[in-house]
This record gives structure tokens, sequence and C-alpha cells, in this order.
């Protein structure tokens, strides 16, 4: 079966200029590129490269100097602040590095926190949540605060947050730095699993070999360009 | 409780110091200024208490133009009428008739200018508490016609003593020398010197003798049940009598300076209250500004998960008002509760207590509550401290995700 292209990036750049200086730096030249829907994708290369930038811009973190980023048919460019944050809810899940999880919330309330703001009712995004972090390994845990929660177990109720919102996009920026590669590579063998049984595009930016070694698609970055 | 209702005060008590520094500054702060406006409230009611039952009465009713200046022809003679009117109005305790004049005092050694009181000894008991300021001797009878009371400075400038003799000169109302002998039966040590050194008593009916006043009198005196009533019960009485004839005055009139300076509390108090705002907006603003630069990388993963910046807005003013509502309820239990036990032991301000008595004010000082003030106070409070918060509410809403999330 043919996939679709669900993002499609057309000659992104983005150039960062020092204050009080002419110096630019290109943080990404000229990037095109299209992902199907439900890819493993891996934006690889070394710490510079752009990875994290162009993340975010797919992400509607950040926005491109030039260049145009379509997601489902709709180029960010013509949304506003408030429709970007509206699209970041409904469509696009985040996995940070650093889990990123409400320090005062416990591990339930965090993985339930997306599902609330897009207004899924009390009972169904409870039920919803215990259940995957029960998927996750993560059953008897829902009580604990993230302080509580070891490094494995923050990122996968972070993965949990990510995907209770049924999102279309996961975006996640280096997800297993601070794991120990027997955790990341469980990890990322769950969001493998996710990514088919839900049809969820998953986009990571890692230096980490494992990942790029399980990515369906890799794409390589340096300076900012694509390499491979 | 709503996500973001929780997250609010779990960030308070995330930092419990910091919090309950915020909180003891808010309780201290109202807890203050209930105090202080209690006592203030207590000196002034006590002051006017004091001043009104002394002799002044809390209503005087005389002859237009009678205040602004005194004479004989100003006499009321309609006195009658106008007791069986105040018979019939609520709040009138009790009332008393007087005539009322300038008279000069001699004796042997000395003389001097007084004002001179014709009272109706019985009526002025209910009245007044002029009968229990006695040093020495006794209070006047309905039958004592040649019995005059002085006060104690008057008794020594003229270097008199109980027993002595003493003569009254004035014109009487028919433009006659009107003069007379009287003998000392009281000494009144009053505590203040318009009585004590510028006030004579006599008996009504020897003053209209004196001042051949044929059954008139100068003014009616009386007591109202309660003294924060008192412009209703004026404005009772003024429309059941003819108020073209007659001027009815409260106390505020009748001494206009002892209001002005219970006015001058209330512009104190209300210094004070702002000053006791800025301390406890200074300390909310700090509190919550600090929690909010903490949570810089916090607040841009929310925004980033598609947080609303109006419910960041709404978060971090949640916060504050959190932090206000448990200070004040403190600071309101703290306040009363010290309002009320020291209203029941007093203050005891003897050291000072010759400036005090100055201003009608007795040595010990019982603070009294105004439940009105308290709520207005911890309502001020409260509010001011969710105002303070917008400006550190507004700036986290305000963030870049993507930079708060770099922000280290």
């Amino acid at each position: 079966m043919q996939k679709q292209t669900i993002i499609s990036i057309k000659d992104i750049s983005k150039i960062y200029r020092e204050k009080n200086s002419r110096v630019e730096t290109a943080a990404l030249d000229r990037i095109t590129l299209d992902i199907q829907e439900g890819d493993f994708v891996a934006i690889a290369g070394p710490s510079g490269s752009g990875k994290t930038t162009l993340l975010n811009i797919i992400g509607a973190l950040d926005n491109a100097t030039s260049g145009e980023v379509i997601i489902e048919n709709i180029s960010l460019s013509t949304l506003s602040p408030s429709q970007l944050a509206d699209l970041r809810l409904k469509k696009i899940g985040f996995v940070f590095q650093a889990y990123n999880l409400i320090p005062t919330l416990t591990a339930l309330e965090n993985a339930e926190y997306v599902a609330l703001l897009q207004g899924m009712p009390k009972n169904e995004r409870r039920k919803e949540a215990l259940s995957a972090l029960k998927d996750l390994g993560l059953a008897n845990l829902e009580n604990r605060k993230p302080g509580e929660l070891s490094a494995g177990q923050q990122q996968r109720v972070a993965i949990a947050r990510a995907i209770l919102a049924k999102p279309k996009i996961v975006l996640a920026d280096e997800p297993t730095a601070n794991l120990d590669s027997k955790t990341g590579s469980e990890l990322i063998d769950l969001m493998k699993l996710m990514s088919k049984n839900l049809n969820i595009t998953f986009i990571f930016a890692t230096h980490d070999k494992m990942v790029m070694e399980k990515a369906q698609t890799l794409i390589q970055l340096h300076d900012g360009k694509i390499i491979a | 409780m709503s996500t973001f209702t929780k997250i609010a005060w779990r960030n308070i008590t995330r930092n419990q110091y910091r919090s309950s520094l915020t909180i003891s500054a808010v309780a201290i702060g109202l807890a203050s200024l209930v105090f202080l406006k209690s006592f203030i409230d207590g000196a002034d009611q006590q002051m006017v208490e004091n001043y009104t039952s002394l002799l002044t009465g809390s209503i005087q009713i005389h002859k237009t133009g009678f205040q602004k200046n005194m004479g004989l022809e100003k006499s009321i003679t309609e006195a009658n009428s106008i007791f069986t009117a105040l018979r019939n109005i609520t709040g009138v305790e009790a009332a008393a008739p007087r005539v009322k004049d300038y008279a000069l005092i001699s004796s042997p050694e000395s003389s001097a200018g007084i004002l001179l009181y014709g009272i109706d000894p019985a009526a002025e008991k209910k009245l007044t508490t002029i009968n229990q300021r006695l040093r020495r001797g006794r209070f006047l009878t309905k039958e004592d016609k040649d019995k005059i009371i002085i006060g104690k400075d008057l008794s020594d400038q003229l270097k008199t003593d109980l027993g002595d003799k003493v003569v009254l000169m004035s014109q009487g109302a028919d433009g006659s020398l009107a003069a007379s002998a009287y003998e000392i039966c009281g000494i009144l040590d009053a505590g203040a010197e318009d009585i004590d050194k510028n006030l004579a008593l006599i008996t009504i009916e020897a003053a209209r003798d004196l001042l051949v006043l044929d059954g008139k009198i100068s003014e009616i005196a009386i007591a109202a049940s309660s003294l924060n009533d008192i412009d209703e019960i004026a404005r009772s009485i003024k429309a059941k009598i003819d108020i073209n004839k007659y001027e009815v005055l409260t106390w505020k009139e009748i001494s206009p300076m002892t209001y002005q300076w219970i006015q001058f509390d209330q512009v104190f108090t209300g210094l004070i209250l702002f000053i006791v705002l800025l301390v406890v907006a200074a300390g909310i603003l700090n509190t919550i500004l600090m929690s909010v630069l903490e949570r810089t990388r916090e607040f841009g993963i929310m925004l980033a998960l598609g947080t609303k910046p109006q419910q960041i807005t709404s978060m971090v003013a949640a916060e504050s008002f959190m932090l206000a509502g448990i200070g004040v309820t403190f600071g309101a239990a703290l306040g009363s509760g010290l309002v009320i036990l020291l209203g029941i032991t007093g203050i005891d301000l003897s050291a000072i207590s010759s400036a005090l008595n100055s201003f009608y004010i007795g040595s010990v000082i019982y603070p009294r509550l105004n439940i009105a003030d308290l709520c207005v106070y911890a309502g001020i409070v409260l509010l001011t401290s969710v105002l303070v918060s917008i400006f550190p509410a507004k700036k986290a809403a305000k963030l870049s995700p993507i930079e708060a999330i770099r922000h280290i």
C-alpha cells in the first residue's frame, strides 16, 4: 500500500544572526524532503548539524528563515501563533531529550496532560492513560512524581503523554541520550511497535547509532545540509 | 480540582520555606492593619463616648443661631412640646433641659469669666456622667436654689473651697443686671480643661431666677442609645419639630474639632493600609516572579505541548491567590483574636494618660473590631495580590516555547 506524504519540507533554511553583528550562521541550508505517513525516521548527524533545529521547525516551535513546511496539506507559514499551538496540540506529540515532565504532577497526570488539553473526558483519558502506562511497563507507578522515577521510567511517561493524544506525528529529540543502551533500545522498539500499530509517524533527531540502525528512513545532516 | 489548580497548589507547597515567608508577610501585614484600625476605632469611640457623656450629650436642640451666637434672646419657649415629640423618637434615651449663658464669677480673691449651666439635676444624671466627676462635695438637688458646683481649676483660681461663697453676675433676659451669691457645694475634676476651669453648675430654677427667664430654657441635651445612629436620630428629631425655629446639632457639629480628629484618624489608617499593601505586594511579586523564573523551562514545555497562554496566566494568578488567601485567613484570625483578647483586657496606657485625657480618652483603651473593615481589608489584600501577580503571569504566558525549553 502506497504511503501518503504527511510532511513536506521545501527548501527550508534557518539563519541565525548574532546581535550587533553581521555574522550569520546557517543552521539549515535549503533542506528539502518528504516524510511518509507511518514512517520511522531518524535525522542523524553530529552536534551542530541542525537536527534539533529541523525538528523544532517541523514541530511548529520555531520558524524557518525561508522555505515552507507543509503538514497534511497545511502550510505552517499560513498559520497564526495560536493556530500553530492548536496544530501542536492536535497533531504533534513531543518526546524531549530531558523528558520534561511537569514535576508537580504524578506519572498518570503527566501522561494524560495533553489529552486533558484536548478536552478528552476525564474517565476516558484516565482509562487510556492507565492502559498506556501499563503497556509501557509502568503499572503501579502511576502515582509517583517524576522525581521518584528513574530516567527510563520518566522517558516512558513522556512517550505515554505523546501517544495518548493520538497524534499523527511524534517528534523525539535525542530520546535515548540520557538512557543506558538497554533501556534506550527497549524504548525505541516500543515506539517502533506503536508506529506500526497506530500508524504514527515518528521522527527522531539522534546521533545514537542504535536508533539509526532501527530507523526505516535515515536522513543524515551535516552543517545544515542533507548529505544522505 | 482542575489540573491547573492542582499544579498551582502543588507549586506553592514545592518551596515551603518561600511560601511560608510570603504567607507570613501577608498574615502579619493584615493582622497589624486589623489591630491598628481596631485600636484607633476603640480610642475614637472612647473619645466620643466620654466627650458626649461627660456634659455635651449626643445631640443638642437650640433656637436657630444659638450655637453660633449664644444669647438669652434665643431661648426656647415651647420646651414641653419638644419633649413630647422626643418621647416618641426611637434612639432618644434621655433628654434634659438646660439654661446656658456667660457669666462672671467672683470670690473675695479673684474673678473669672465662665460658662454657666442651669441644670435639672435628676434629668442630668440620666443624661451625662458629670455627677460622677465630683472630686469633693456633692451634686446638686432640685431644692438647691443657692448652691453652685465649680471645676477644680476654677476653684484654685478663685482661691475657694467647699462652703465658700461666690457671686455670679450676668445680664438678665430683660436687660437688667443679674447678680446673686451661691455656696460651693461641689468641686469637679472632669479631666477636661474647659470644664474644670471654665464651668459652673447651678439648678435650672436658680438660673431662670438669676437671668429672668420665666420658664424658658437655652437648650435640650439628648443622649442617644447608639452613637452609630446619631445622624438618623437627628433626622428623626428634625422631622418632628419646626426646623425653621430650631437647630438640631449632633456632637460632630457641636465639637467639629473632635470630629475632624476622628476623620484624621481614618486618613491615617488609610495611609497605613497603603504602606501595608505595598509591603504585601512586594512580597507576593517577589515570590511569584522567582517562582516563574525558576519554572521557565517547565512553562516552555507546557506551551510546546499546546497549553494556551491564558491557561498559564490563570495558573500563576491562582498561585498568587492561594498564597494570599492562606495569608489573609491566618492574618484575619490573628488580628481578630488579638483584638478580641485586648478588647476584654484593654491596653493600659497609663504612662501617657495625661495626654490621652486631654482628648477625653481614658488610660485603658479597648480595641473595637469592625467585621466590615476586616472583610474590606482582607478583600483589598487579596485583590492586590492577584493584581500584582499579573505581571509575572503575563511574562510566563508570553514565553517563546523553544527559548524557554532551552533555558537553564
